[in-house]
């Protein structure tokens, strides 16, 4: 049987709990709000330079652009997007399993990171991978130059020749309830990238005019292309860090409630139970003194 | 007959609907479009873009980005925009002097091309501020 003393002691502290719980779920939800603002305005661009970069990836007369071009694939790097910080679900892990079941489905292949959040450099130097470049720090409200220097190295991997393929993983904001861990091809840009589900881009095929030529124009927007991308999917992981955290202090501020609940339940009890000991004491000794 | 504009910048969606002629600034000039263009993609130099919809023009500027016509759509991908009523007269001005004055001491090549982009981009935009205070109707758009 806990004392009394004890179980005070036990409510004081999962009451303190609660409290830290409900502060970060308040402070989440905040940032959440916000964070999902941003992912709606930043997907259509994201989305439009992706469909405009696979109509152009469509034309013949593009193929010997490197960016275009399917090479057989030795390494495979990727931009692994995570949170600097914990206490946010399940988030995290989900896309780890989803780069290592990656990993597993292509034996042969060496694979190379680009990492963005600290649990993700965790992860990478856990499983003894191979990263070649990391930031963490990213701020929410971030302008697209913080994530530059991510972007500039995988660029610079697959366009000297060392990445084949560059691919993102991330967690995809779908609702405040719903985040998904996904894996998009970035790199090269091919025809047929655009993953089902997502509408199709319009079937222009034909030939573009030019202003000024092919080449500048591409040189701009490739790069542009994916940096827009990253930026945009770090918008989206932050949204869902957000969501998940939001939820997960939640569910930890209703279970320290009912832990509260039982908890006081039993030292009411104890108590009483005490109260009427003592009762039951005083009155044996009164009839005692009484009878003597 | 009107097409579907997309003005986007990576942060923001400025405009997503139905107009009916854009006049925007390329690097090898300015062009216009209506429904039925040809397809053409072009990278677009710090100007003024307008759009026509109805009876009432909106204008714009865009600091530089990719343009993307096609015969029934048009997307802007701009590095930066601003609404006529968001460019803050003053703030241009200050800077257009600026310009001006680091223009009149001797400086390097470099310095002064940059003052003289700067130079060119303040007049823009104060162009279309001024502009914008003449019209009778400067609304905008979209509340986007």
């Amino acid at each position: 049987m806990p004392s009394l003393r004890s179980i005070r002691g036990r409510i004081k502290s999962v009451k303190n709990t609660r409290q830290i719980t409900k502060a970060m779920e308040m402070v989440a939800s905040a940032k959440m709000r916000k964070a999902q603002a941003r992912v709606r305005d930043t997907r259509p661009y994201a989305e439009k330079i992706k469909e405009l970069m696979i109509r152009l990836a469509a034309i013949e007369s593009h193929r010997p652009n490197p960016f275009f071009q399917v090479r057989p694939v030795a390494t495979v790097g990727i931009i692994l997007v995570s949170t600097d910080r914990g206490l946010c679900g399940p988030i995290n892990s989900n896309v780890f399993k989803m780069v290592n079941r990656f990993m597993a489905e292509r034996p042969g292949v060496k694979f190379e990171f680009v990492v963005i959040g600290k649990k993700g450099q965790d992860f990478v130097r856990r499983s003894g991978l191979k990263a070649v470049g990391s930031i963490s720090g990213v701020k929410d409200r971030g302008q697209i130059e913080e994530i530059l220097p991510a972007t500039q190295v995988a660029i610079e991997e697959f366009s000297e020749g060392r990445w084949d393929e560059a691919w993102i993983f991330y967690t995809e904001f779908v609702s405040t309830l719903s985040q998904k861990p996904r894996s998009e091809q970035l790199l090269p840009i091919l025809p047929e990238m655009s993953e089902s589900g997502a509408k199709k881009p319009s079937p222009f095929l034909g030939e573009y005019l030019y202003e000024p030529d092919t080449a500048d124009i591409l040189d701009v927007l490739i790069p542009r292309y994916f940096e827009t991308l990253v930026f945009q999917r770090v918008m989206e992981n932050f949204a869902s860090e957000y969501s998940a955290r939001m939820m997960a202090m939640r569910n930890a501020t209703s279970n320290a409630k009912e832990v509260i609940y039982q908890m006081t339940l039993i030292y009411n009890k104890l108590r009483q139970a005490a109260i009427t000991r003592e009762i039951s004491e005083i009155a044996s000794g009164a009839d005692a003194v009484q009878q003597g | 007959m009107a097409f579907m504009l997309s003005l986007l910048t990576q942060e923001r969606v400025l405009v997503t609907e139905e107009v009916d002629f854009v006049k925007a600034k390329g690097v090898d000039g300015e062009f216009g479009v209506l429904t039925g263009h040809t397809p053409f993609i072009t990278l677009l130099d710090p100007g003024e873009l307008v759009v026509r919809k109805g009876e009432t023009l909106y204008s714009y500027y865009v600091s530089g980005g990719v343009a993307e016509v096609l015969p029934k759509s048009m997307i802007v991908l701009a590095n930066t925009v601003e609404r006529a009523d968001e460019i803050d007269m003053q703030m241009a001005q200050t800077a257009r002097k600026n310009a001006e004055e680091a223009l009149s001491k001797p400086i390097s090549e470099i310095e002064r091309r940059t003052y003289l982009l700067e130079l060119k981009r303040e007049n823009v935009r104060l162009s279309i501020a001024a502009r914008r205070h003449s019209t009778r109707h400067p609304g905008q758009l979209s509340e986007e």
